[in-house]
């Protein structure tokens, strides 16, 4: 599932940080005197939402529920491969629609209630029903009619969708199982962690799960830390200070010029993971009803200006300019980080002005005094909009600028606040062009139907098609049905392939950069491999340990 | 003058009443001034005084104060007259001068400035015409005309120059009456008898009447040809300068001669006097 | 003693203007290159002889954009700044100068005005304005914006003191000499609000210089590439310490220098009015 990425929340915080910093001088000195043995701590930037592993839907309390959930299956962060969980094993039938697993025995709650089959199916039941709105349970509806779970055995359990589900097995890693008989409902987990104490506004603390089941190679009981602190802190200036200060052990998602001061001095704590999944995008408006000039929507809605604007671009420029070498230049729609799915044959996107030109050149379009005009006379302008706040975009918006002005086009750059933006993105479709990003946590292209679909919501060029009004849309779409239908990976990864391909060549969205993975790991953590999918530094956290002190 | 005629003779013919909302502060008040002659005009603190003054000018509130009567000026009722038609009469036909200079002046303001609104408001002509007329008024009040006197503010001058700019304002249009509410009264006694010469004078050259109001008998005496008594709101006693002070007809009249300061210490008997109006 | 070193003051503040001015209007010839030139492969460099005050995080001349931003602040928040003093006067110190029902009609709107619910009214402002508009157009709305919105609170202030005045002596003697209405507005009333109007605009100054530049968040200010002290200010958001980068403070200190010049310059003759 994609999301457009919130990046302009911490404009209201902005001001708040100066009095941030003097609390923290206080807070470093209590900070201090309460440090326990094995202890971590990192900063949740937002108050988490829920604890309910279901209604699960913003960054925080995802954190969470992956520290404290037990799923039945893994996909191991660093591998990108699927392993088994509290499932030893698992089978999806030809069809798609049946998944049953075999469960471990032995295993009980946080709380001590045993752990069966009975609980999965508690909670698929959960999942799945309509009331909850489950976001996680999203996923897995396919088709109208009701989810059938049979629990063969306290640990064998068969679960029966209504209809074909792509990339079944793996969607499960989202789903933290349920007790279905423990008082202490969703509090009682089967994760390495458990939520002991909450102060809504300022922290989570989460202490080791006693009855935790995995152990460790040398037969060590995991998790190795006693407890992790997770602060409530919005301000990435007052995150980055206060890890500086050692009080704080891991940093997720650094931005590149924070990395590049830490780098600076302290080279052994900044990581790179190289790119992630994670793409920055630029896209014509191409909506038929959008209340913006004619003549413009038909630059816009022809592949060749899309091309040319790509081919005009230097992203080579973008990643080493506004994200300091902490980027990639997309190839396409797929990060080539997305190991699996990424179509292989696609090339660098090409940067050449004068190709660019030539193509413009072709469709009528020419330059006067160095301004370009189409084959109407009308002057070639327009603007990129982008969220305020978000200092990496507004910077590529002013490189693109300069890069588009070398080929006669005179951009605007206009910041708008967020709401402002999606509203004239979804709602009035008064835009010409904008500049966001895609947060990407799966990395089944599954989930991003509803990108790609013309007739969905968030298929953002032209959204809500009652028919393809082209014929590659249509053929995308035909792509996109056609993966749905089958499990067979081998046919999936063929229509995905073409998939990629149709985007570079149509351009819809002009993908710009993969941003890389960047993090911070302070030394006093041991056993930290920082990756490129989230969450990127404690993927492993029942392995990391802190020395006591 | 060809027509003149006895009646001619009275510039200000006043018989009103006004009170503030409820408040009646002046009743049935009479007041002749005639042209030419420094009217008096006494009466202790809150009798009335300012108020009359204020009427003539029109510069009462209209809401607030409620004035029924007339006030016949130069064949006109000044109660009558609308807004605009009262402004071309101040400064040019009548005339002000309040009680304390200093605070009369707009401190943020040159005196230059000050005599060129003055000027102004009811002339009009080339900058050097306005020179002139500020020279001409100053030189009448015995001020300094030259540049560096005419650049200072306010908060630079004495008490008793800045009473003789106002005066110089208050005659630069020659008005036929001028009123000074407790012209002197802030001032030291020096000051205050040179600006009474300064009165004086001016009513000799330009034939100005003046309604010269004080509480203080005294200092009305020196210059004023006729003596209006004012108490609680009413004119109760009015006559000559000699009438009144050889021979007071109201009792608030012979209180007030009483009360004034003497060169022999008042006797005993004048004391017990005003005690005993007092508490009556 | 003191009026010599206030002579000094005097002349150095009118130093510092001068030349300020004077580079910023020789812009064209003392930069080294336009505001929106892009040194790509020399990006948030420090000082240099090629670039005086560094480059910043897209490569830009920092210089260059100090000059260029200079024309356009020092050009156009002291207009917003008079306009919304010229309202604050004119409304606050009317209505006070009127008194009664007007004090009270103008002090209502100002409640009202200061209780609107500003972002959304900007947010508003925005919407209504088309999306291409050149990065000019766009810092003069807002400059004009500031201005018709910045007058409330001085106008509150102004008004009491002008209902103080109206019923001083002096009005009083004012309108004895024949002075009509609005001349004895302009001629007595404006001239001693004098100090609230000055502070109104003296302050009015760097926090408009400053709400341009946060207005950019709401598609408001001045637009890429162009610069303003604003937007070169924005530059420091987030700097932790002074001593990593002092150059680009240098926005900062002429904005401060400016304004204390002015201020120095302008106040000489309020002080022998006081
Ligand atoms: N604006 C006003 N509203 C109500 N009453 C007033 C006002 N001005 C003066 N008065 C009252 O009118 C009376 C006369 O005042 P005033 O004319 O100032 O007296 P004087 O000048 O003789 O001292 C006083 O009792 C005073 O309280
Ligand atoms: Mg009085």
């Amino acid at each position: 599932m994609k999301q457009h990425d919130r990046g302009s929340k911490q404009l209201a915080y902005r001001c708040g940080s100066a009095i941030a910093v003097a609390l923290i001088c206080l807070g470093s000195l209590l900070g201090q005197l309460s440090a326990q043995s094995g202890e971590l701590r990192f900063c949740l930037r937002a108050e988490p939402k829920t604890f309910n592993p279901l209604k699960v839907e913003e960054d925080s309390s995802g954190a969470i529920r992956y520290l404290t959930g037990g799923v039945l299956v893994r996909v191991n962060r660093q591998t990108q491969e699927l392993e088994p969980g509290l499932a030893q094993s698992w089978k999806v039938s030809k069809d798609g629609r049946q998944i049953s697993f075999r469960l471990r025995s032995g295993i009980s709650f946080s709380d001590g209630t045993p752990f069966t089959a009975e609980d999965v199916a508690f909670t698929v039941q959960q999942l799945m029903d309509p009331a909850l709105h489950s976001p996680t349970g999203d996923a897995f509806r396919s088709g109208t009619g009701n989810v059938e779970t049979k629990v063969i055995s306290p640990t064998q359990i068969s679960i029966r969708f209504p209809s074909q589900v792509a990339g079944l097995d793996r969607l499960f890693d989202q789903v933290a199982i349920l007790s279905q008989h423990s008082p202490k409902k969703e509090m009682a987990v089967l994760g390495p962690f458990m939520v002991a104490d909450y102060k809504p506004g300022s922290e989570v603390l989460l202490k080791r799960n006693p009855n935790y089941w995995k152990i460790d190679e040398q037969g060590r009981k995991l998790p190795y830390l006693d407890s992790i602190r997770l602060d409530i802190q919005p301000n990435r200036d007052v995150e980055m200070l206060r890890f500086k200060r050692g009080e704080l052990d891991l940093i997720n998602s650094l931005d590149s010029e924070y990395f590049d001061k830490l780098a600076a001095t302290s080279p052994q704590l900044a990581h790179d993971a190289g790119a992630s999944l994670d793409s920055e995008q630029l896209w014509f408006n191409e909506v038929a009803k959008s209340p913006i000039p004619g003549y413009k929507k038909n630059w816009f809605r022809s592949a060749n200006f899309r091309r040319a604007i790509s081919e005009a671009i230097n992203r080579e420029d973008l990643s080493r300019v506004v994200f300091r070498g902490h980027a990639q230049p997309a190839m396409g729609p797929f990060s080539p980080a997305n190991k699996f799915w990424f179509n292989p044959n696609l090339k660098p996107q090409t940067y050449s002005p004068d190709a660019a030109m030539k193509s413009l050149q072709s469709e009528g379009f020419r330059l006067e005094n160095g301004t370009l005009k189409d084959k109407d006379g009308n002057t070639v302008v327009f603007s990129i909009i982008t969220n305020a706040g978000n200092k990496s975009r507004e910077r590529m918006a002013v490189l693109i600028q300069d890069d588009l002005q070398k080929i006669g086009i005179h951009v605007n750059v206009v910041t708008l606040d967020f709401p402002s933006l999606i509203e004239r993105m979804t709602q009035s479709f008064d835009y010409e062009a904008i500049i966001l990003g895609l947060t990407n946590v799966d990395l089944d292209p599954n989930g991003e139907m509803n990108v790609w679909l013309s007739s969905s919501d968030s298929h953002q060029w032209n959204p809500q098609q009652k028919t393809p009004e082209t014929p590659w849309e249509a053929e995308i779409d035909r792509l996109m049905r056609a993966q749905a239908s089958t499990s067979d990976l081998k046919k999936r990864k063929e229509a995905f392939d073409r998939v990629q391909e149709i985007v570079v060549e149509q351009q819809p969205f002009i993908f710009l950069v993969n941003k890389n993975a960047l993090s911070a790991v302070s030394a006093n953590v041991h056993g930290a491999a920082p990756v490129i999918l989230s969450p990127q530094t404690f993927w492993n956290a029942e392995r990391l340990s802190v020395p006591a002190k | 003058m060809a027509f003149d005629t006895p009646q001619n003779d009275t510039l200000l013919s006043a018989h009103f009443s006004l009170r503030y909302a409820d408040k009646p502060v002046l009743r049935g008040v009479r007041l002749e001034i005639q042209r030419g002659e420094v009217m008096g005009l006494v009466g202790q603190s809150g009798s009335g005084k300012s108020t009359l003054a204020m009427t003539i000018l029109g510069l009462l509130e209209k809401k607030r104060a409620h004035a029924e009567g007339s006030i016949q000026f130069q064949d006109s009722d000044l109660l009558q007259l609308s807004e605009r038609e009262l402004r071309t009469l101040r400064g040019r036909s009548i005339s002000l001068v309040l009680q304390s200079p200093l605070s009369s002046l707009n401190p943020a303001l040159r005196i230059r400035t000050q005599l060129k609104e003055a000027w102004r408001a009811h002339a009009s002509g080339t900058n050097s015409d306005c020179g002139n007329a500020i020279r001409t008024c100053l030189e009448s009040v015995s001020l300094p005309t030259d540049d560096e006197f005419l650049r200072k503010y306010p908060s630079q001058m004495s008490v008793g120059q800045a009473q003789r700019v106002l005066i110089a304002m208050a005659v630069m249009h020659r008005p036929v009456l001028l009123i000074a509410d407790e012209a002197t009264s802030a001032l030291d006694v020096i000051t205050q008898s040179e600006i009474l010469a300064l009165f004086r004078a001016l009513n000799r050259s330009t034939g100005m009447a003046i309604l010269y109001i004080s509480h203080d008998l005294a200092s009305v005496a020196g210059i004023c040809d006729r003596i209006a008594i004012l108490h609680q709101g009413e004119v109760v006693e009015c006559g000559t300068t000699e009438q009144i002070f050889a021979n007071p007809q109201h009792e608030y009249t012979q209180r007030l001669m009483a009360a004034m300061p003497r060169i022999l210490p008042a006797g005993p008997s004048i004391q017990h006097k005003t005690q005993a109006a007092a508490t009556r | 003693m003191r009026s010599e070193s206030m002579n000094l003051g005097r002349k150095l503040a009118c130093a510092v203007l001068v030349l300020v001015l004077a580079a910023s209007a020789a812009a064209n010839w003392l930069a080294p290159a336009g505001y929106a030139r892009q040194y790509r492969d020399a990006t948030g460099a420090p000082p240099s002889r090629a670039h005086w005050l560094g480059t910043d995080e897209i490569g830009r001349d920092r210089f260059a954009r100090v000059l260029y931003g200079t024309r356009i602040s020092l050009l156009l928040a002291p207009a917003a700044a008079f306009l919304s003093t010229l309202m604050a006067a004119f409304i606050g110190g009317l209505a006070g100068y009127l008194g009664g029902a007007w004090a009270r009609i103008a002090m209502a709107v100002t409640d009202l005005f200061l209780s609107l619910p500003w972002l959304f009214l900007l947010i508003t402002a925005r919407a209504l304005m088309p999306l291409n508009v050149s990065p000019l157009v766009s810092v003069l709305v807002t400059f004009l914006l500031l201005g018709l919105l910045g007058w409330t609170t001085a106008a509150r202030v102004l008004c009491t003191t002008a209902a103080s005045l109206r019923s001083s002596d002096f009005v009083r003697q004012a309108r004895a000499v024949g002075l009509p209405g609005q001349r004895l507005f302009w001629i007595h009333v404006v001239p001693n609000l004098k100090p609230v109007l000055y502070a109104q605009f003296w302050i009015s100054i760097p926090v408009f210089i400053l709400s341009e530049a946060n207005l950019g968040i709401l598609g408001l200010g001045v637009a890429e590439p162009m610069p303003s002290w604003g937007s070169l200010l924005k530059e420091l958001e987030g700097m932790v310490s002074v001593g990593e980068e002092p150059w680009k403070f240098v926005p900062l200190i002429l904005l401060v220098v400016v304004v204390t010049s002015f201020q120095l310059l302008l106040s000489r003759q309020e002080e022998i009015a006081a």
